[in-house]
């Protein structure tokens, strides 16, 4: 079998309880938390303006980098 | 003595080798004999100048509660589908406990948008395992059934209420894991999940709770056979759809399981969406992964009235708000001059619902309540706006307004329209056909017919398809795909579903309403089919265009089978 494709962005799954914050400090250690949650939030839409009925989940998928960063680009 | 014979077809066997002229000869269940036939038959059906090929399957339904009052899945089996595949996005009737029936029904119907007093009136629960609800299933069925189980299902099943909340624990996977190999043992052909589907409450379903570890869990239990899984992703938007096949492709490397995932759409929001997912899959294919993209024939159109939100509001959360609000306050809003100026404003915000473009003043008026509204009939919102003066939004609330929300809009062919794409994509090899929906949302669109669009546009009309590639699309592709390996040819040994019909003619007919669901639930839309003549299944004709359904159910449970047990 081939080694897999590298992926069209980076991307990460949420950790059970995690929210915007908690998922900043964990994927940007490195970073402030304010400007790491809010390109967050610009990278994942599809997150971020759901219903506050559906928060994030285990099962999402959030990007890590902006688009036209990977394979994709 | 034969019991069946079909005379004188062209006979496309499903393989994609070129049709020959021929007869079908049936005994029983089963196909006994091919070519040229004498041997006399009980029966006999002249098939000169009709194509005679393997039943279609249809992979992607939801017609789980149709069943239960319509063995036949009507109007499908019309159609030429012979075999379908419900349980997908995670949804199944079982395993289910008693006390979760209640819970189950309200997501079913909120997802698959299924009237209440249908269900009610259609269903009677007489299952809690699955091994009981196939048994249920079983005597009634006119059509052959080879059933998904549901993840969210499963989670229910060990988790309780508890599941719509939190991830399992490694004692609740194995229990849940324990509980999808009884439902495989019985008769599922695969298991199903969702990354998108929320519920009547608007939270994820119970699947999307799972950590990934459960995922592949459950996968390795699917690999103990190689049975499918089935997703719905996001489908709407190219890096998230290409993460989400790479994700397909490791499980189905790792467990050593086909998957699928539907829908695949020509986007409109986002012309570039399909050809990166082609390639993606193509890239993943060359390491051995299988990840099957299910794509429908048919474009998008949507009837909707303001009665509740439905999809052409899907990107608009204020319309959204408003239109799932109680009837007064909705009217209340509709009327209110600030809350009408903000409706307005939203639908020209430039963002699409799901990889749909909805522009409303191309969207029609459908049917009226009052008889001074007739005329407005087949016109557009935005041909009455401009002779009326005003935004044609303002005349979708104010003719809603005056019905008391009883008027019907169609926006149509709102994406996946460009047949040209459409046509190369439906031919390429890794495409199935599928994602037709059948069996729900039944007040929206017509979810059948996607097979005669198949012969009729991209067969007979463009040419992007043979003959024989579309019939093997319809049948023995999604068969090999889906482990189902005594049907989907026309060989001695195989099972018996077999469809006539003229190539010259079989296609879609228009969307109409019929009003046959149960409990007086209102009407659903269908089309009937064109130019289909006969089908039989297992051996049984089912249904003919002259004469109708016959009343045979002859339909089986279709579980995954081993290659070569014929």
């Amino acid at each position: 079998m081939s080694d897999a494709p590298p992926p069209v962005r980076r991307w990460v799954r949420p950790e059970p309880g995690e929210d915007w914050e908690a998922l900043a400090a964990r994927v940007f250690p490195e970073r402030e938390l304010e400007p790491a949650v809010a390109d967050l939030q610009r990278w994942n839409s599809h997150v971020l303006l759901r219903p506050p009925t559906a928060p994030m989940t285990t099962s999402d998928i959030l990007f890590v980098e902006p688009p036209g960063s990977g394979e994709s680009a | 003595m034969l019991d069946l014979v079909i005379r004188d077809g062209l006979i496309c066997d499903g393989s994609g080798r070129p049709p020959f002229r021929g007869s079908l000869g049936i005994r029983g269940r089963r196909i006994v004999s091919l070519g040229g036939i004498r041997e006399a038959a009980e029966r006999e059906i002249d098939a000169t100048d009709r194509v005679v090929s393997p039943g279609f399957v249809d992979p992607h339904t939801h017609f789980d509660a149709q069943l239960a009052w319509d063995g036949f899945a009507q109007p499908s089996l019309e159609h030429g589908v012979t075999t379908v595949i419900p349980g997908n996005c995670s949804l199944s009737l079982a395993p289910l406990r008693a006390g979760h029936r209640e819970l189950l029904g309200a997501i079913f119907r909120q997802i698959e948008e299924l009237p209440k007093a249908a269900f009610d009136a259609g269903l009677e629960w007489r299952w809690e395992t699955f091994e009981e609800y196939v048994g249920a299933l079983r005597p009634g069925l006119g059509i052959n059934v080879a059933p998904l189980v549901g993840h969210s299902l499963l989670r229910l099943w060990v988790m309780g209420e508890e599941a719509r909340e939190r991830a399992a624990t490694a004692d609740e996977v194995a229990q849940m894991q324990d509980v999808l190999r009884a439902s495989l043992a019985a008769g599922a052909i695969g298991m199903s999940t969702s990354w998108v589907d929320v519920d009547h409450e608007h939270r994820p379903v119970p699947c999307r709770h799972a950590l990934h570890d459960e995922l592949r869990a459950l996968c390795r239990t699917l690999g103990e056979t190689g049975a499918m899984l089935q997703v719905v992703p996001e489908f709407y938007a190219a890096d998230l759809l290409c993460a989400r096949i790479d994700i397909l492709a490791e499980l189905s490397l790792e467990c050593g399981i086909p998957t699928t995932f539907s829908p695949l759409f020509e986007s409109l929001a986002t012309p570039s969406l399909v050809g990166r997912a082609l390639e993606r899959i193509e890239k993943q294919a060359a390491r051995g992964a299988r990840v099957i993209p299910q794509m429908q024939t048919r474009p998008i159109d949507v009837s909707f009235d303001l009665s509740e939100p439905s999809i052409p509001f899907a990107s608009k959360p204020t319309w959204w708000q408003v239109l799932a609000g109680p009837e007064q306050r909705r009217l209340e809003q509709l009327r209110d001059p600030e809350t009408r100026a903000a409706l307005v404003a939203e639908t020209r915000n430039g963002i699409d619902p799901i990889a749909l473009k909805v522009d409303f003043a191309q969207i029609r008026v459908r049917g009226v309540k009052r008889p001074e509204n007739a005329g407005l009939v087949g016109r557009t919102l935005g041909e009455i706006a401009a002779e009326r003066g005003g935004d044609p939004v303002e005349v979708m609330i104010d003719l809603s307004l005056d019905e008391g929300l009883k008027s019907c809009f169609v926006a149509s062919d709102i994406g996946h329209r460009d047949s040209e794409k459409i046509g190369r994509r439906l031919a390429h090899p890794h495409v199935q056909i599928g994602a037709g929906d059948g069996g729900a949302h039944v007040s929206r669109f017509a979810t059948y017919g996607d097979t005669g669009r198949l012969f009729g546009e991209f067969v007979r009309r463009r040419g992007d398809l043979s003959l024989e590639q579309a019939v093997r699309k319809l049948s023995h592709e999604i068969c090999l795909a889906w482990g189902i390996h005594d049907r989907g040819l026309l060989q001695p040994g195989f099972a018996a579903d077999v469809v006539v019909f003229d190539p010259q003619s079989i296609d879609r007919g228009p969307e109409e309403p019929v009003r046959d669901l149960p409990g007086e639930a209102g009407f659903r839309y269908v089309r009937r089919a064109r130019g289909v003549e006969h089908v039989i299944v297992n051996g049984a004709p089912t249904y003919s265009a002259s004469g109708g359904y016959s009343g045979a159910r002859a339909g089986e449970i279709v579980p995954r089978s081993a290659p070569g047990t014929l």
